[in-house]
């Protein structure tokens, strides 16, 4: 049995050998595959050189070892702390005026500067910043849920279902979303405006990704776990639940991930369009639209929130980036030296 | 040759039920959303209820009459005289429409163009040198731009503009409209409209041509590593060579699918470009429609869109069929 083995990983095996010095020379010999199996035979507890990592320690390792994801995260850990906690150490909120400042460039008093109506910028930024992170995680996650259920629903159902389904799916997607999204969230009154754009822009966000994981899911439904389940009788519920979706996963998490840029950049369309988070309620976007009206005068009002967007847009595209690479089995992050020297093997 | 005009025959009917299905829903969600009686009401002094309902009958907005019949009405009046309704204000739906789309035709058009022929080269040289510097950066600034919102993207190139033409102590970009010369030179006219399109064409083209570079890229780069490349080395081609004159061509069907779609965006604008440019088109239409309660002229943008979208997916039909001939029309 361990014969076989050795034979099909002589890479592995070189490279552990030169890995391990400290262990007994016999057991250097084997693979950790080998020492796996070898712990399999031997009962649960086993020999100790055995580690096994589950999946998500595994892509957790393979993240953390990249360096432009690490800062990624550290930048998006602090945008989200001073998004927490900004507003309990400005000395300004964002709803009450100062009128003793109007339009003042960035100072002491002021860190961000104010605008017209002598609201502080830094206020404003931090809860529109809060209102941003939170309007794209809860975006990107329900559009995932959604469209995951969905897409791998129409695709397990086959048949006339599956016709009907994406016909409707290809129905909805000419209807120009942005149009729907306008009209649930302009009805909706300032203060609760940002819990309608989350509302509106995940009624009609998930239909084109649906699409795609359908697409997916098609040739998962082929597999054997799939039909072994339906002649079980495990119903079509619990074998898309449980068999389907998780099959997905690391697609889901990354699309989750990148899923939340997307809902950040809607929010700032719609609120510079004055069709998402209006006044009293501020956001970004909102002050955008404020700013771009007296670029000349004031600057900093539209300068500050574009820059913290872009800083926060590439921090989420540095994670999801760090993360395509942790979930490819292929990609560089996987592995250290030898694991490099056999992947360039392979490839030429 | 006939097996072929019978599928897309078939295709076309199925994209004309979908897009009667979905401008009717559309019709029915901007109702139920939209109150083109506020616009009334909300009027300093308030006109008389009579004259009120008077206007909204005319117009066939009052939400008083039962939704169907309004649809029956509404829907009669585009099959008998292809009359899209009329405004709150009372004006065609259709001349606004027809106005605006020329100026989204000239923002457009230009843009797609170079955007089209900006990410397809960048793509095709970033992918003959993966991981040089080139690729880096070239990858490095595509992923920036992907990720900033388009509106943080034209203000700060509007930002720019206006401080470059402070330093230059004159007006050498327009940052609203599409003309303002009125003299009868047709040079300088020319140059006036190149002065306001090429801020608008510049966003424009950053925001579509990433897509086309990284998408050229990808696609150069499987079609590289295919057999057939590796055959056309093998009997002595160089790499230039092989990749030209067979790589290439193979790369850039999945392309062409992509730019037929885009084809079909010429004519609907851009939203976000277009209001903060200012430019009267489409796009901004659009939004005013959602603005002012205008059910009719949403609901014809709408249409319009998702027949252009169709347009494009059959376009990219035929495209695909026409460029690879491993499709077969079945």
């Amino acid at each position: 049995m361990s014969d076989e083995i050795r034979q099909d990983a002589p890479m592995e095996e070189k490279g552990m050998q030169e890995g391990s010095t400290d262990s007994e020379p016999k057991k250097a010999q084997l693979t950790n595959a080998e020492l796996e199996l070898l712990a399999d035979e031997m009962g649960a507890s086993g020999i100790g050189e055995v580690k096994r990592i589950g999946y998500f320690s595994l892509i957790g390792r393979r993240f953390v070892r990249q360096r432009s994801a690490m800062t990624g995260l550290v930048i998006l850990a602090l945008l989200a702390l001073l998004a927490i906690f900004g507003p309990h150490i400005a000395p300004f909120t964002y709803t009450d005026p100062d009128f003793t400042a109007l339009n003042v460039p960035p100072n002491a008093t002021h860190w961000f500067g104010t605008d017209g109506g002598g609201f502080d910028l830094f206020a404003s930024v931090v809860h529109g910043l809060g209102r941003s992170l939170a309007i794209g995680l809860i975006y990107s996650i329900l559009t995932t849920i959604i469209a995951a259920v969905v897409g791998t629903s129409i695709a397990y159902v086959r048949g006339i279902p599956e016709k009907i389904g994406m016909w409707l799916l290809d129905m909805l997607l000419i209807i120009p979303s942005f149009l729907l999204v306008a009209m649930v969230v302009r009805a909706a009154s300032g203060t609760q405006g940002w819990a309608m754009l989350i509302v509106g822009l995940t009624a009609f966000g998930w239909i084109g990704y649906a699409r795609t994981l359908r697409t997916m899911a098609l040739s998962l439904r082929e597999r054997d776990y799939v039909r072994a389940a339906k002649y079980m009788g495990v119903s079509p519920l619990k074998t898309i639940v449980r068999h389907l979706i998780p099959n997905l996963g690391s697609i889901l998490i990354l699309d989750t991930v990148l899923g939340v840029i997307g809902g950040i950049n809607s929010e700032t369309a719609y609120s510079f369009l004055g069709l998402g988070i209006k006044a009293p309620d501020t956001s970004l976007g909102y002050l955008l639209s404020q700013g771009s009206s007296a670029m000349l005068s004031a600057p900093w009002i539209v300068l500050i929130p574009s820059v913290v967007l872009i800083v926060l847009c590439v921090s989420m595209q540095l994670i999801g980036d760090g993360l395509r690479d942790a979930l490819d089995p292929y990609s560089r992050a996987a592995g250290s030296v030898e694991d490099d020297a056999d992947e360039d093997d392979s490839s030429n | 040759m006939a097996r072929f005009v019978g599928y897309i025959a078939k295709r076309v009917l199925s994209y004309m039920v979908m897009i009667f299905v979905a401008t009717s829903l559309t019709y029915f969600l901007a109702s139920a959303f939209m109150s083109p009686r506020s616009n009334y009401e909300s009027r300093t002094p308030r006109p008389p209820q009579e004259s009120i309902e008077a206007s909204l009958n005319a117009t066939n907005l009052n939400d008083k009459t039962p939704i169907l019949e309004r649809y029956k009405t509404w829907l009669g009046n585009i099959a008998t005289h292809w009359d899209w309704g009329k405004t709150p204000t009372g004006s065609s739906v259709n001349e606004e429409m027809s106005s605006r789309l020329a100026a989204s035709v000239q923002l457009m058009t230009l843009a797609t163009v170079i955007s089209i022929v900006v990410g397809v080269s960048l793509g095709v040289y970033t992918a003959q040198r993966q991981y040089q510097w080139q690729d880096r950066f070239f990858g490095g600034m595509a992923s920036l731009f992907m990720v900033v919102p388009t509106v943080v993207l034209a203000i700060l190139i509007v930002f720019f503009a206006i401080e470059v033409n402070q330093l230059a102590g004159t007006r050498l970009f327009y940052v609203t409209g599409l003309s303002s010369y009125d003299g009868t030179n047709p040079f300088m006219a020319l140059l006036d409209f190149l002065q306001h399109i090429l801020l608008p064409t510049v966003v424009l083209t950053i925001i579509s041509s990433v897509g086309y570079h990284l998408g050229q890229r990808t696609y150069l780069l499987d079609e590289m590593h295919a057999d057939y490349v590796r055959t056309a080395r093998a009997k002595g081609l160089t790499r230039k060579q092989a990749i030209r004159k067979h790589a290439l061509r193979a790369s850039l069907i999945p392309t062409a699918v992509s730019v037929a779609f885009s084809i079909a965006g010429i004519f609907t604008g851009a939203v976000m470009t277009e209001k903060i440019f200012a430019i009267h088109g489409l796009g901004e239409y659009f939004i005013n429609c959602i603005n002012n309660n205008n059910i009719h002229g949403a609901v014809a943008v709408a249409a319009f869109s998702g027949a252009c979208t169709l347009v494009g997916a059959l376009l990219a039909d035929l495209f695909a069929a026409a460029l690879d001939p491993r499709i077969k029309m079945s």
